[in-house]
């Protein structure tokens, strides 16, 4: 492994074994992921522990910023799928929260990005795929395939929308993770490089740190708004599931 | 964007060169040895965060949310009703102000209208005493008019009858002086 190099960018997404586990041969080892993903819920729980300790009518900061998340997530859903995303609600929540804190705590250096890997995303999105599937043909019966078939194309026009609004359906769940881990791994592999060249470029180095604040500061944005947009989307994708006449 | 993944497609031989001799498995994201356990990791974590925001986060922030609006329902409420019973209160108040102003209007007018009588009263009862002075000085000044005339008379006969005794021997009465007079 490139362990010693200073300047491997990939080495921050390598996984390592802290403990060593097997379940019927499957190797299931408490890794460094494991690790930051504890921590993910761990920094939300405290979150939450510290803004509902004193609940008040006049909010403190940690209460605050806990409702203004919550506040935030239920204004996204109510907009985009109305009063029947309600049940739906303490997943799209749960799942802001983890990958937003997975985003940005591995923007720490020398932690590790869960979101990072493409197993972690995909296991997302496949998740909401399949639920959204099963949850529109639970909720419309057959009368959820209406949703390749856009009302108001003409018949003739059948042919060819029909495959392009399957292939963009089945490709949902594929854009959706790599959208997420792809922005996570260019962003801190390329934070990592110019960490790297303030090292190689000795006293010259000042010029590649500047740049380096001003990407930080656009990772920063880039970990929130990719939570916001994984979260938004499986809203949009849930309002499809239940709303497949829109 | 594109600028970046040039510098890295630039960088990543580079690195590889650092780390020659050694393994180079491509990315970690591609080692599906570690995928076990990042998914059971995941499902567990995730789970447990799941149920902590269901049954320990959203019911409590709900609640908070929900007493807090309608604790500004309730005080929008209450401001309502003070508002609309203080300018009840106004109401009333500029109502007993007109009507106050409304009864010293009368009082006013009221107690010129007595006083206006009054005078007019004094004014009257004081012409009827003068008119009554008047004529009685009038029949005071008549009387004394008369008077004097009669002595005036008297007087110019006695006059007469002195200065007719110097001259001649019968005097005539009083009675033919005056006819003369006449």
């Amino acid at each position: 492994m490139a362990a010693d190099n200073p300047i491997d960018p990939i080495h921050q997404f390598e996984i390592s074994k802290i403990a060593e586990m097997q379940i019927a041969g499957i190797d299931i080892s408490f890794t460094n992921s494991s690790l930051f993903m504890v921590f993910a819920i761990a920094a939300t729980m405290t979150l939450f522990i510290l803004g509902l300790s004193k609940r008040s009518i006049v909010p403190n900061r940690m209460q605050m910023l806990s409702e203004l998340s919550y506040n935030f997530i239920a204004n996204m859903l109510r907009d985009q799928v109305g009063d029947q995303g309600r049940a739906y609600f303490p997943f799209i929540f749960s799942l802001f929260m983890f990958i937003f804190f997975c985003n940005f705590i591995g923007l720490i250096p020398y932690t590790f990005t869960v979101t990072s890997h493409l197993i972690v995303t995909f296991a997302f999105a496949g998740l909401i795929f399949l639920a959204v599937t099963i949850i529109g043909f639970m909720k419309n019966g057959l009368g959820y395939l209406r949703i390749f078939y856009p009302s108001g194309i003409p018949i003739f026009l059948a042919p060819l929308i029909v495959p392009i609004e399957i292939i963009s359906y089945l490709s949902k769940p594929i854009s959706l993770s790599v959208r997420l881990c792809a922005n996570m791994l260019a962003g801190h592999s390329i934070l990592k490089i110019f960490a790297g060249f303030i090292v190689m470029l000795g006293f010259l180095g000042f010029a590649p740190l500047i740049f380096l604040v001003v990407l930080y500061a656009l990772e920063t944005l880039i970990a929130a708004l990719q939570a916001y947009i994984f979260t938004i989307l499986t809203c949009i994708y849930l309002n499809d599931a239940l709303h497949p006449d829109h | 964007m594109k600028f970046f993944l040039k510098i890295f497609i630039f960088v990543l031989p580079l690195s590889e060169a650092y780390a020659e001799g050694q393994e180079t498995a491509g990315l970690p994201q591609m080692d599906i040895s570690t995928f076990p356990s990042q998914l059971f990791w995941l499902i567990i974590t995730f789970t447990a965060l799941y149920l902590f925001m269901w049954k320990f986060v959203i019911p409590r922030l709900s609640t908070t949310i929900e007493e807090r609006k309608d604790k500004i329902s309730n005080d929008i409420n209450d401001a309502e009703n003070l508002n609309s019973e203080a300018s009840k209160i106004l109401e009333n108040y500029n109502d007993k102000m007109n009507s106050a102003s409304l009864e010293s209007n009368e009082i006013v007018s009221s107690s010129k209208a007595t006083m206006n009588e009054y005078l007019d009263k004094l004014k009257k009862d004081n012409e009827i005493k003068i008119n009554a002075m008047i004529t009685e000085s009038e029949k005071k000044i008549h009387q004394q008019k008369q008077q004097s005339e009669q002595e005036i008379k008297k007087a110019t006969i006695d006059t007469i009858k002195s200065i007719v005794s110097k001259y001649v021997e019968t005097i005539p009465s009083d009675d033919e002086i005056s006819k003369k007079l006449n």
